[in-house]
């Protein structure tokens, strides 16, 4: 027949369109599949604070390299009343922010604030920097120093067998530690006079690798290991040797750190100002993955404006995170009521007393909710004894069933048991037709029909409730509306089932003989 | 679980997924199904193409016809009041006659008029219509049945449902009301349900509640081989509600009565399909036949000589039929 071809092939195209979507966010944007996974997001701030001066104020200020290989999603700056100006400078592609003001009096703050994933631990050494060529003659200025430093670099070759050992070594007595009084042979002790500090020992590292040509650079950043106010700013050596990017870390390697600027300055350069007092503060922040993904300036930022939620009000937001796990409700109860012959109260009934558990939990939901039904019941045949006609009657219970909420509501609060027992209006309608529709059931059918379908929906619904509140699910559907597509093929598909359900092969038993 | 399923399919059973899809929604056009749900249009239908129908004392649709109500029940043999819109016989007053002030119900008990007026009050408020439309009250003529079923009945009245498919009688049933079932002869309130074979008219074994019975619960009488009177009527009646309605596929309901015969009660257009545990065989390959065969050229007399041939005495030898036990 043609129509069931036509609902075939409509069913399985939506399956295949919100499948096509659901994969490619996956796949190729990167969105993860499970709510579980997080990233831990790294707030970074540079916090500035000092006195003005009434005189021409410049600072400026070292930032993250905005580098392909880390995400800064969400800069900011907070420049109070100076003036911003970003550089970039060409040589060591290191990132600037000059903060100037005429006449700044009294304390001032400026602030920078971005996030970044952190995951530097893998990162490239960029091929540019291996084609870095030679530096300046090293210690031209100096002539006492220059000779050391041939005396040196000399000994050290001939000590060395290649490239690797020479560098090795340089490293190690670049950093050998020294008693104060120790005497040592001593053009290192002449290099490192005047400097003899973390940063003239990367120097001269620096300066005698260049020398034997291997690209080296002093780098500077912090270290991605705990989250505090006061964070130390930490330096380290890069050089590029035999084709490979390496990194001396004199204080220990890191599991996790990220670069901020080049070169063996200062973070801050500052004139004009006085007591300037300069924090990095480092806080981890555990995130949903996908939250990631969104806020960067990829292709998925981009997509999720168009198909996602994001773009709506927070509120809205919230009702549509209830809303898309309903169609997941309605196609486990189409699922249950065309495969297994559930028999309910109304058709979607079920689902929407399982919308109602959300405001009071599934057992309080049920026993909340049998209890209501029950009481409900009785007043309904006590009424039907006063002979009021249908509406007038539907109203009495209704206005019962407020009343007894109420009572539970007060009863509870003045008990002090805070059970978390929000009333809204919402299950009051849901009763009220269900209360109505089972004492229908009861008397034109049987009471234990009415039972029946009662507790088929109570089943069905507590069903719907698990399924609509399960975290995964309620993560899918939100971060993947194109489910609902595939959610819809499904109904479309089974509304062309024919065959038996599983109840009526109890029902048909005598046949099957 | 297989097993069942793969058996059931075998003999022919189709599902209630099947009836609707199939059958239902494909054979009934859903603008005509007024002509069903609407049991009055009903009524004025089959009159008007010689069906016999219990006859009609009366019509109360809003609460200026209810004054009149004691006119149209002055009726010493009892009457019938039941909501035009209702389905599966709810909402149906049996009346069996006047009782000291009041009247009696079918089911023994006795109600005062202001009771019935609430009753009828409530039905034409929609209580029992599809969606809770507004509805009207029929009074009409009570069934005096025929005494050829009253050795399988307790009480209220048994009644026959021909299923047609496109004009065709294919299943056809007795159903017997039990004490159980409150004198209604619905099967899914505990009533008892005998097939009969189309081509004699004969009642085969019987089932209550999908399962096979040989005497009816109350009065322990045999089910099988009961004469249903007026056979041939009764299948021309049905073949020729798909002439009223245009519906393909529909329940006939026909009770007998004592003095006149074969009345149309109702009829419907999504009959159960528990007929076919009563019949002991699957509706499919009856109903693969008949859709097959069935024409509109075909009178309604040469589809009920076709609709004999379908009975399963007459079966031909290679169609799977569950074999009487």
């Amino acid at each position: 027949m043609n129509s069931i071809r036509h609902a075939i092939l409509l069913g399985i195209g939506l399956i295949i369109a919100g499948l096509a979507v659901f994969l490619f966010k996956v796949g190729t944007l990167g969105y993860p599949v499970s709510a579980k996974a997080t990233t831990t997001v790294w707030d970074f701030e540079i916090f500035l604070e000092f006195e003005g001066q009434d005189q021409p104020a410049r600072l400026e200020v070292y930032l993250p390299a905005g580098d392909v290989e880390r995400t800064f999603p969400q800069e900011q700056y907070y420049n109070g009343p100076f003036g911003l100006n970003l550089m970039t400078e060409p040589a060591t592609r290191n990132r600037k922010a000059v903060w100037t003001y005429r006449y700044p009096s009294n304390r001032k703050v400026l602030r920078y604030t971005a996030q970044t994933v952190g995951e530097t631990q893998s990162t490239r050494l960029p091929d540019a920097f291996a084609r870095g060529g030679a530096d300046l003659i090293p210690y031209e200025a100096d002539p006492i120093k220059r000779q050391a430093f041939i005396v040196w670099t000399g000994d050290l070759r001939r000590r060395s067998a290649d490239d690797r050992s020479f560098v090795d070594l340089a490293l190690k007595e670049a950093f050998e530690p020294r008693d104060a009084g120790e005497q040592y042979a001593d053009e290192i002790a002449v290099l490192l006079e005047g400097r003899s500090g973390v940063m003239g020992r990367l120097e001269l590292a620096r300066q005698t690798l260049q020398s034997a040509g291997v690209p080296a650079r002093i780098a500077n950043g912090v270290y991605l290991t705990e989250a505090r106010r006061r964070v130390e700013v930490k330096h380290w050596l890069e050089y590029y040797l035999d084709g490979q990017g390496s990194r001396f870390f004199p204080e220990g390697e890191p599991s996790r750190f990220f670069t901020i600027w080049y070169g063996d300055r200062e973070l801050v350069t500052a004139s004009g100002v006085e007591e300037l007092d300069v924090q990095i503060a480092l806080q981890a922040e555990r995130n949903a993955a996908v939250d990631i993904v969104r806020r960067g300036a990829g292709d998925a930022s981009r997509i999720d404006r168009i198909f996602g939620f994001h773009s709506l009000p927070l509120t809205t937001q919230l009702v549509y995170k209830v809303l898309v796990t309903i169609p997941v409700g309605i196609t486990l109860l189409v699922f249950l009521r065309q495969f297994i012959g559930f028999k309910t109260l109304g058709t979607f009934m079920p689902v929407l007393i399982g919308i109602a558990f959300r405001e009071t939990a599934l057992v309080n939901g049920v026993l909340l909710f049998s209890a209501l039904i029950i009481l409900g019941l009785a007043l309904r045949f006590y009424l039907e004894r006063l002979q009021l006609l249908l509406v007038p009657r539907l109203g009495v219970v209704v206005i019962f069933i407020i009343l007894v909420m109420a009572g539970v509501t007060i009863a509870l609060t003045g008990a002090n048991q805070a059970i978390g027992l929000s009333i809204s209006l919402f299950p009051i309608v849901i009763l009220t037709m269900t209360i109505e529709r089972m004492s229908i059931v009861w008397e034109e059918s049987s009471a234990g029909e009415a039972i029946k379908q009662g507790l088929g929906s109570l089943a069905v619904a507590s069903m719907a409730y698990l399924a609509m509140t399960n975290n995964q699910v309620e993560y899918l559907m939100y971060q993947f509306p194109e489910l609902l597509l595939v959610l819809m093929g499904l109904c479309v598909l089974m509304g062309r089932y024919t065959g038996l359900r599983l109840s009526e092969l109890w029902r048909f038993r005598e046949l099957a003989k | 679980m297989l097993k069942t399923y793969q058996a059931l399919r075998r003999n022919g059973v189709i599902g209630i997924n099947e009836r609707n899809i199939t059958y239902v929604n494909a054979l009934n056009p859903r603008k005509l199904l007024v002509r069903v749900d609407n049991k009055l249009l009903t009524k004025q239908l089959a009159q008007a193409a010689d069906i016999p129908t219990p006859e009609l004392y009366g019509v109360i649709a809003n609460a200026r016809d209810m004054k009149h109500l004691p006119e149209m029940i002055n009726h010493p043999d009892g009457f019938v009041v039941k909501p035009a819109h209702g389905s599966q016989g709810k909402g149906i007053i049996v009346v069996d006659g006047p009782l000291k002030g009041g009247w009696r119900l079918s089911s023994g008990r006795r109600i005062k008029l202001e009771d019935m007026k609430f009753q009828i009050n409530n039905m034409i408020s929609g209580m029992y219509s599809l969606g809770g439309q507004t509805d009207m009250a029929m009074i009409e003529y009570r069934v005096k049945f025929d005494d050829v079923f009253g050795k399988v009945s307790f009480k209220g009245v048994p009644d026959m449902r021909v299923i047609v498919l496109k004009g065709v009688p294919v299943f056809a049933m007795l159903r017997l009301p039990t004490a159980e079932s409150d004198g209604k002869a619905n099967l899914h309130k505990g009533g008892v349900g005998a097939g009969i074979d189309l081509a004699t008219g004969l009642t085969m074994r019987a089932m209550q509640h999908d399962q096979l019975i040989d005497v009816h619960p109350d009065t322990a009488h045999p089910l099988e081989n009961i004469q249903a009177p007026y056979w041939d009527d009764i299948l021309l009646m049905a073949a020729r509600s798909y002439d009223v309605t245009g519906l393909g596929y529909i329940g006939v309901d026909i009770v007998l009565d004592r003095e006149k015969g074969p009345l149309l009660l109702e009829l419907n257009a999504r009959p159960g399909i528990s007929i076919q545990i009563a019949n002991r065989r699957g509706l499919r390959f009856v109903l693969e036949k008949a859709g097959a065969l069935a024409s509109d050229k075909l009178t309604a007399e040469e589809r009920v000589a076709f609709a004999k041939t379908l009975s399963e005495k007459a079966a031909d030898a290679g169609e799977p039929v569950i074999a009487p036990v």
